[in-house]
């Protein structure tokens, strides 16, 4: 078997990309989540906005509402990587 | 601090005699807020009706209307107008008498002038256009018209084609379209149209124009000339009446603009037929000074009274009451809404905290003197913006000079060390040479993070235990509510008290003192906690059960979402660290070890990517440094207790910048 033949330093090797790409996944997926939530917020705040401009400080607020998915992958992946 | 400026709600009442005097004094002092009189025909209102305006009002606004029409051909606007000289109104208002019909008619004979000759342009322009394509056949344009028995057709076709009828025909390809005429027999027109018309003929006006083409569009053009150079002329003068009257119309348009509130303002008040009432609000450390300046303006024949009952909150208008470095802030609020009347205004934590926390997110000396020189390129715009644009750009400042102390906290520039080690936690990254060894702090950024979290959402229950204390009706409802945010805190709280028992956060971070732990005593704590965690759950409960479905949001989520302040920080150095690695390790460090012509191009696109990456990365600073602290205030702070929609402080009366009663 492949994995038997592995030497400490291969394996830590392995572990540590394994890891990279786990980070990169934990950012990549929730950016894409985060991405498709804000999608139809930012289009309906954008309209909002044009309709009366005192919305717009709740309109922001409701569009970087799906920010928070990303942020926690980002931390997901800070964790992953450095601790 | 904390609470809006205290109000006090005015009626004043007089005959119609006095209307004019009390206006013009409640004008002057600039402190009243009017509350609009709304005819509902309630009871006890019998007779009472929304007031006229003054006589002269409707010429007054024509006055206006005349003025702004002017400065719209000047294309001025007094906000922008920048050498202010203040004249006395009298003068201004006798030179709207004298003046402004001569500047009118003036200005008015050059529009009409100036718009006939664009006029006369674009008809020259267009001849010019249609003659065109007739440049190309070989006839007189007199041929083209005046026959008994022949029809002309003249257009554009797709392709040429054969008539089969007795025919003259020109037809020239061309790029813009193919150009044919075709002379025909009358009595074969219907035909010949119908060939046409299967060949895609699309016609054009035949010219009524004599001679040849070329000297028909000589002519025009040189009518389009003559008709360019008196638009020009019209505009140079225009230009030259604008120099000499702008500072004049910007001045009238003020004290005009005045005059017709003034005037108008009796459609803001409830009239009887001989008498009026005033109703709104003063600030309450002026009212003594209003109300003596308004017996003293009518000789004492005006009747002011205190009204001390209670009004509803919504009806209050409200006036920050902040300390001057608190009032940028006070823009923050506006964006989301101006606190009611008898809710915690948060500006001045707004205040403290937001450049603490752009500072905190991105923490970079050269960032923070790039905002700083950035602020002050900005200053002269912005200052013109008025009181918004004041408080932007103290914001702005505020925000990079945290942004810079906090550059020399973490020893950061531009991404690079600074010649110490960081002071407070090390943000720097293993990316590039010479950092491999670089271990951020990653947990004690986040842990300092949420305790900051912790703190707010802690704080924001409290404000709202007192919002409702103040703002509900006293009863049970009331001492829900308190409850129920208590509760809230009581669960927050007892789950840090779980986690304590079971996790010693020292042996993951290191602090300059010890985190409090509870690992020593589990059982206990592991009680107290969930007991506060159930108490709480009642306390919410009592209120409205249903609220506890928020539990996972409102208690973890909203901590945890304190999270980004580490993580976006983290992401901004990341950024950073990476343009530096791509710009020096690749392509400067390693061209200067053999500088020849390759070298210096790959200098110059390290420069490049030097430039573009850090203006990107100061770009992504600004929307992640203010968006998420804003963010963070918005969501998870004001949720806890801020509902804001309290009506803005507008006293009656301008601010002039252009003339003086």
């Amino acid at each position: 078997m492949a994995i038997e033949s592995l030497t400490v330093e291969a394996a830590q090797a392995l572990a540590s990309g394994y890891t990279a790409i786990g980070a990169g996944l934990a950012v990549g997926l929730t950016g894409i989540g985060t991405g498709l939530g804000e999608m139809s917020i930012g289009a309906a705040a954008v309209g909002a906005t044009a309709e009366d401009r005192g919305m717009f400080g709740l309109a922001l607020v409701f569009t970087v509402l799906p920010e928070t998915i990303v942020i926690f992958g980002l931390v997901v992946a800070l964790l992953l990587l450095f601790v | 601090m904390f609470q809006p400026r205290p109000m006090t709600h005015l009626l004043i009442a007089a005959s119609k005699a006095q209307m004019a005097s009390v206006v013009t004094e409640l004008y002057r002092h600039q402190i009243f807020h009017i509350t609009d009189f709304v005819d509902q025909g309630k009871e006890g209102y019998e007779g009472v009706k929304i007031g006229v305006p003054q006589e002269h009002a409707g010429d007054l606004s024509n006055d206006l209307l005349k003025i702004r029409s002017l400065e719209s051909v000047f294309q001025t606007n007094p906000s922008t107008q920048s050498n202010v000289q203040i004249r006395p109104a009298e003068t201004i208002r006798a030179a709207i008498d004298s003046e402004l019909p001569k500047i009118d008619e003036e200005v008015s004979s050059l529009t009409v002038k100036r718009s006939n000759a664009e006029t006369r342009i674009r008809e020259c322009q267009q001849r010019i256009n249609e003659l065109k394509p007739f440049a190309l056949v070989p006839l007189e344009l007199d041929l083209y018209r005046g026959y008994g028995n022949l029809t002309v057709y003249a257009g554009y076709i797709e392709h040429d084609i054969e008539i089969s009828f007795p025919h003259e025909k020109h037809y020239q390809a061309g790029k813009d379209g193919n150009f044919i005429v075709v002379f025909v027999e009358s009595k074969n027109s219907a035909e010949v149209e119908k060939q046409l018309a299967d060949a895609g003929f699309q016609t054009v006006t035949l010219p009524g124009e004599s001679g040849t083409v070329q000297a028909a569009v000589d002519k025009y053009t040189v009518e389009k000339n003559e008709a360019t150079k008196v638009y020009e002329d019209c505009n140079v003068k225009i230009v030259e009446l604008k120099a000499k009257y702008a500072d004049l119309l910007a001045a009238c348009d003020e004290v005009l603009s005045c005059d017709v509130e003034r005037a108008e303002a009796p459609l803001r008040f409830a009239t009887t037929d001989e008498a009026f009432v005033i109703d709104g609000w003063i600030p309450a450390d002026e009212v003594e000074k209003v109300v003596a300046a308004l017996s003293q303006a009518t000789g004492e024949r005006v009747y002011v009274v205190v009204d001390s009952s209670e009004v509803e909150d919504t009806a209050i208008p409200v006036e920050y009451n902040n300390p001057s470095y608190a009032k940028p802030a006070e823009l923050f609020m506006d964006l989301y809404s101006r606190p009611k009347y008898k809710e915690l205004d948060p500006t001045i934590i707004l205040a403290i905290m937001f450049p603490l926390l752009f500072g905190f997110i991105v923490g970079d000396l050269g960032y923070g003197l790039l905002y700083l020189l950035l602020a002050l390129v900005l200053r002269k715009t912005l200052l013109k913006m008025g009181e918004m644009g004041v408080k932007a750009f103290f914001v702005i400042i505020g925000a990079a000079i945290s942004t810079s102390i906090f550059g020399l906290l973490y020893s950061e520039f531009f991404g690079v060390s600074l010649p110490w080690h960081s002071i407070i936690f090390s943000r720097h990254l293993p990316i590039g040479a010479g950092m491999e060894h670089a271990m951020p702090q990653v947990i004690e950024l986040l842990i300092i993070s949420i305790m900051l979290g912790v703190i707010y959402i802690s704080v924001g229950r409290f404000f709202g235990m007192i919002n409702h204390y103040r703002m509900d009706h006293p009863g049970s409802h009331r001492t829900k509510a308190i409850l129920s945010q208590f509760g809230w805190n009581l669960i927050l709280w007892g789950i840090l008290v779980l986690v304590l028992s079971v996790v010693d956060l020292n042996e993951y971070c290191q602090f300059p003192f010890a985190l409090p732990t509870f690992v020593g005593i589990p059982t206990i704590a592991g009680i107290i906690g969930a007991v506060m965690i159930i108490v709480g759950c009642v306390f919410v409960a009592i209120e409205n059960p249903l609220d506890l479905m928020e539990l996972p949001t409102n208690t973890l989520s909203h901590m945890l979402s304190f999270c980004r302040l580490a993580a976006v920080g983290l992401s901004s150095v990341a950024i950073a660290m990476v343009v530096n690695f791509l710009a020096f390790d690749l392509f400067i460090t390693p061209a200067m070890i053999n500088l020849d012509v390759v070298g210096v191009l790959l200098i110059i696109v390290g420069v490049i990517i030097l430039i573009l990456g850090h203006a990107l990365n100061v770009a992504l600073g600004i929307l992640g440094g203010a968006i998420h602290p804003i963010r963070l205030h918005y969501v998870e702070f004001f949720t806890k207790f801020y509902q804001g929609g309290g009506i803005i402080y507008k006293p009656f009366g301008l601010k002039r910048k252009f003339s003086e009663e």
